[in-house]
Formats: structure tokens, C-alpha cells, sequence
């Protein structure tokens, strides 16, 4: 469960596919180590099914932080917290190229499909991929389809992207291979801002069609 | 004190860079930083840099003048022909640069990245505590951007007392890691190989990854899958789907899902990184007890 990456951080890994019960356990013990300083341990990052753990090697070996690392497993809770968020969303059109192709694949109306899409809340899987960036899910069997063929050179900041069973929101340009099915006004990313970024893990997102 | 530079030409991916924008990756956003700490640091010294950020240039060198004020500068980091107004210095070296001064960097002689410092502080933004280019997320430095002929920068405070010192040496030898976080997905013979046969950089490198070729076919016949995302950091060997190895950089994207076979040691990094395209290299397995013990003794 516990592997050095590197000689400068350690990963905590709850499972080798993705699925709810890895991610949700994955973004509880980041929590649960975030909110207890760790003495040498300088970032904690939640990701889809793993935790990376920064450390200063300089000051503390990786048998120590492990050995914390150990102890707060064993007493973490897994129940993870997180804000609710409205997202208001412009769903096709010129906000979401992609959305009627997707509504047909799926073998139901571009309504039908808004309708599905915003029937339950969506958590926040994970960070990290561009300034930002946020995987949601996960969305029923009903609702699964693969990436497009093509990649994307860039969508705009904002675009609200659909695949593999979730829905992800860029808030900066990116380049991307998943369907773009809507836009947000809501920007996750300010620079300036302290955090500058407001979507944590563990989140939930309840998206609304505007 | 104030003083302001002109660049008069700069090569690709020249770029202002400090020790990092550490703490972001939950934001999407990796450290950047100096690809040659070392040499950075030493460039500080010998400026006598007061300040936090420096230039770094790559592999065709650095041009610029001095417009107004004096300033202090230091150099180190690979191996450059460098010139204040016609008269050759050594390398690495520092000096006093005036109003009219011009300093010409040339092409490197060894090494892919230089660094320049000032006795003051370039006058750019901090951005997340940190006035690092990243060139992928396109923040920090000058607008994000890298440094291009016409860009003017003020060098504000002085520093310190300029150190001197010996010039830097690296041991050649092989490039030594820590087998990593999917080895399992390697077979025993593959993890053999990877070892003892001979590896070649390629002209495919930046600030975010260098790629290498597997001239022995190492990785040729792997049946590599995709695996769920997993961070990754500086140094982390990923396997592409071809079986193209490529070693992540200071840029390097805060996720990914290749399989990496093993992570270079923090104390090698900055030799790594100044290999040149078509050098060889060959790789070390060490334990984790042995890197962390460098990084304490300060060797490299």
C-alpha cells in the first residue's frame, strides 16, 4: 500500500483500478493527513485512487514517514468531507460541440441526456491534470461512453468535458480527446487568488442547465 | 538601485526561474525550477545574488545589454563561450556590468542549460510564491512566456559579497534511480536489461521531459497498458504505449498514467539533465537509503 516514489515523497495507493470505494478512501486519508502535520512532510496530494506524500529527505528518512504515514491509516475514519457546489452550465450549441453526437450514441435526445447528466450530484474524483482541472463522477452505466477518436488541440477554459463513465470542467485551455458537451462561467483557477483553486476532492457538484 | 537589461537574443525555452513554485500540484501546477539546481545556486553565488530568480538559457546561449544602472552578474552551468562587450571571460565567472555593457552567451560547449544571475532581484510578479516559469501552465516569469529578443527587465536591491570558486565537477558514470512505483508490471529480464544495456537522449527534451532511444530494443516488445493516473514527479522514467522511454522534468504534468519503471535519484538530476541529445546513458538501480544518504552528504 505504501511505496517510495523516488527518494523525496512516498505513495499511498488504495487500489490498482479506479473505481468509488479506491477514490473515496484515496481523498479521506488525504484529508485525514492534511489535517495533521506530519514533521518532514511537505505536500499531500490526493489522486484518483492514490496519495502522494512529499517529504524534506534532508530532515526525515522514509522509514519515519512511513511508519507515521502507518499509524494515521489505521486510525483514519475514510469518511471524506467535502463542499457542495452549483455549477450553472450552457449545455451544446456552440458551448458544447459535442452534445448532440454524444445524446445519439447514447441512444437518447440532447434533453434526455442534459436531464440524466444533472439527476445526481457528481464528486470531485480528482486534481491535478492542468491548473484547475477537475474529474467528476461517476455517472451510471447509462451514461458511459469512450473518448473521441481525435484529440482536441485546445478547448477554451471552462469547457465542460464528458467520458469514461465522468464529467470534467478545464478551467484553463487544454488540449483534450474528451466530448465537450457544455461551458461554465464558474472558474476554478485565479492565480491571484489564495487558494487558487476552489474544487477540492471530494467535493460535489450539482450541475444545473442554464 | 535599479537596473535595467535588454535581451538582445535569447535561444528557445530561455525562461526566468527561481527554486520553485513547490506546493501546487493538488492545483495542477508542478514545481518548474532551475533543471540544474546546483549550477543555479552557484550562479547566485557568484553574483553575489541578493535575489531569488535567475535566467536560464539552453543549449544556443544568451544575449543582452545593460540600458541603465550597474549590477552584478554571475554565470555557471554546462560549459558557454561567454563575452562582456568584446573581451572573453571564463566560464563560470562573474562581473560588473555597466550602462552599454553588452554580454554575449554563445553556444554551449558541453551541458544543455545555463543560468544567469544578478546581485538584485528580477523585477517580475510573484505567482503562487514563486517567480518560476511554467512554460505548461503558462504562469510566473515574464507572462508566462519564455524570454525572447526585445524583452526588457529591471534588476532591483543588490546582494551580497560575489563568492569565488572552483568550477563544478560531475563524475561521468551512470545515471543512478530507484526502481519504481509499477517495476512489478516488468519482467525480470526486462528490469535486467534495463540495466546494462545502453540508452541514447535525443534532441526530443524541454523543461517538461526528455526522451530517450532504446537502441537495444529494451522496451520493444513490452506489452504496455495504460494504468489509472497516479501523481508523478521530477525524474519518474514513464514507459509510453511505443516503449519510447521519457524522463519528466521540472515542467514536468503533475499526473499521469505510463508505467514508470523506476525514478532518477535527486542527486543525479541535474547531471541527467545537462546530457546532450545523442549522448549515451546507462542507468543504476541504488536503494532508497543510498539516495537520501547523497542528498545529506551534499555529493552529487
Amino acid at each position: 500500500m505504501l511505496q517510495p516514489l523516488g527518494d523525496s515523497a512516498l505513495l499511498v495507493r488504495f487500489g490498482s483500478h479506479l473505481d468509488e470505494a479506491a477514490n473515496s478512501r484515496a481523498i479521506a486519508f488525504a484529508q485525514a493527513a492534511q489535517a495533521q502535520p506530519i514533521d518532514g512532510v511537505v505536500e499531500i496530494v490526493p489522486s484518483l485512487v492514490s496519495v502522494l506524500i512529499r517529504y524534506n529527505p534532508i530532515i526525515s528518512r522514509y522509514q519515519d514517514i512511513a511508519g507515521t504515514v502507518r499509524l494515521l491509516l489505521g486510525r483514519t475514519q475514510f469518511s471524506a468531507d467535502g463542499r457542495e457546489w452549483r455549477l450553472p452550465i450552457r449545455f451544446g450549441g456552440e458551448h458544447g460541440a459535442d452534445l448532440d453526437e454524444v445524446a445519439g450514441l447514447l441512444k437518447m435526445s440532447a434533453e434526455a441526456f442534459i436531464a440524466y447528466h444533472n439527476a445526481n450530484p457528481l464528486r470531485v474524483l480528482a486534481t491535478g491534470f492542468a491548473p484547475g482541472f477537475v474529474y467528476c463522477g461517476f455517472h451510471p452505466d447509462t451514461l458511459i461512453l469512450p473518448r473521441r477518436n481525435s484529440v482536441r488541440p485546445l478547448v477554451k477554459a471552462g469547457s465542460v468535458l464528458f467520458a469514461a463513465g465522468q464529467t470534467a470542467i478545464a478551467a484553463t485551455d487544454v488540449p483534450t480527446g474528451w466530448h465537450v458537451i457544455g461551458h461554465t462561467a464558474f472558474s476554478n483557477f485565479d492565480p491571484k487568488a489564495v487558494p487558487p483553486t476552489q474544487l477540492k476532492a471530494g467535493d460535489r457538484l450539482i450541475f444545473e442547465a442554464v | 538601485m535599479v537596473a535595467t537589461i535588454t535581451i538582445e537574443r535569447a535561444g528557445p525555452l530561455t525562461s526566468i526561474q527561481d527554486a520553485g513554485r513547490f506546493g501546487h500540484l493538488a492545483d495542477g501546477i508542478s514545481a518548474s525550477g532551475p533543471m540544474d539546481i546546483a549550477a543555479f545556486h552557484r550562479a547566485g553565488l557568484l553574483a553575489g545574488s541578493g535575489g531569488q530568480a535567475g535566467i536560464e538559457f539552453s543549449m544556443l546561449g544568451l544575449d543582452l545589454r545593460v540600458d541603465d544602472g550597474t549590477l552584478s552578474a554571475g554565470w555557471d552551468g554546462g560549459h558557454f563561450d561567454i563575452f562582456l562587450n568584446d573581451t572573453p571571460l571564463t566560464w563560470p565567472g562573474q562581473a560588473e556590468l555597466r550602462p552599454g555593457d553588452r554580454l554575449r552567451i554563445g553556444p554551449a560547449k558541453a551541458g544543455n542549460y545555463g543560468y544567469l544571475r544578478f546581485g538584485g532581484e528580477i523585477d517580475v510578479p510573484e505567482i503562487m510564491g514563486s517567480r518560476s516559469t511554467s512554460l505548461r501552465a503558462k504562469l510566473g516569469g515574464l507572462d508566462g512566456r519564455a524570454l525572447t529578443s526585445g524583452d526588457r527587465l529591471q534588476i532591483f536591491g543588490s546582494g551580497a559579497e560575489p563568492q569565488i570558486m572552483a568550477p563544478l565537477v560531475r563524475e561521468d558514470g551512470p545515471i543512478r534511480f530507484i526502481w519504481g512505483l509499477h517495476v512489478e508490471v516488468f519482467p525480470t529480464d526486462l528490469r535486467q536489461k534495463f540495466v546494462t544495456e545502453t540508452f541514447r537522449i535525443t534532441s526530443m527534451m524541454d523543461r517538461m521531459g526528455v526522451r530517450l532511444k532504446d537502441e537495444a530494443g529494451v522496451f520493444a516488445d513490452s506489452q504496455i497498458l495504460s494504468l489509472v493516473s497516479d501523481p508523478v514527479i521530477c525524474g519518474d522514467i514513464q514507459i509510453l504505449g511505443d516503449g519510447t522511454p521519457i524522463v519528466l522534468g521540472r515542467d514536468h504534468q503533475p499526473t499521469g498514467g505510463y508505467p514508470r519503471i523506476g525514478t532518477i535519484i535527486s542527486a543525479d538530476l541535474d547531471r541527467f539533465f545537462q546530457l546532450r541529445p545523442n549522448a549515451s546513458v546507462t542507468f543504476q538501480s541504488v536503494g532508497l537509503d543510498h539516495a537520501q544518504a547523497l542528498l545529506r552528504s551534499g555529493t552529487q
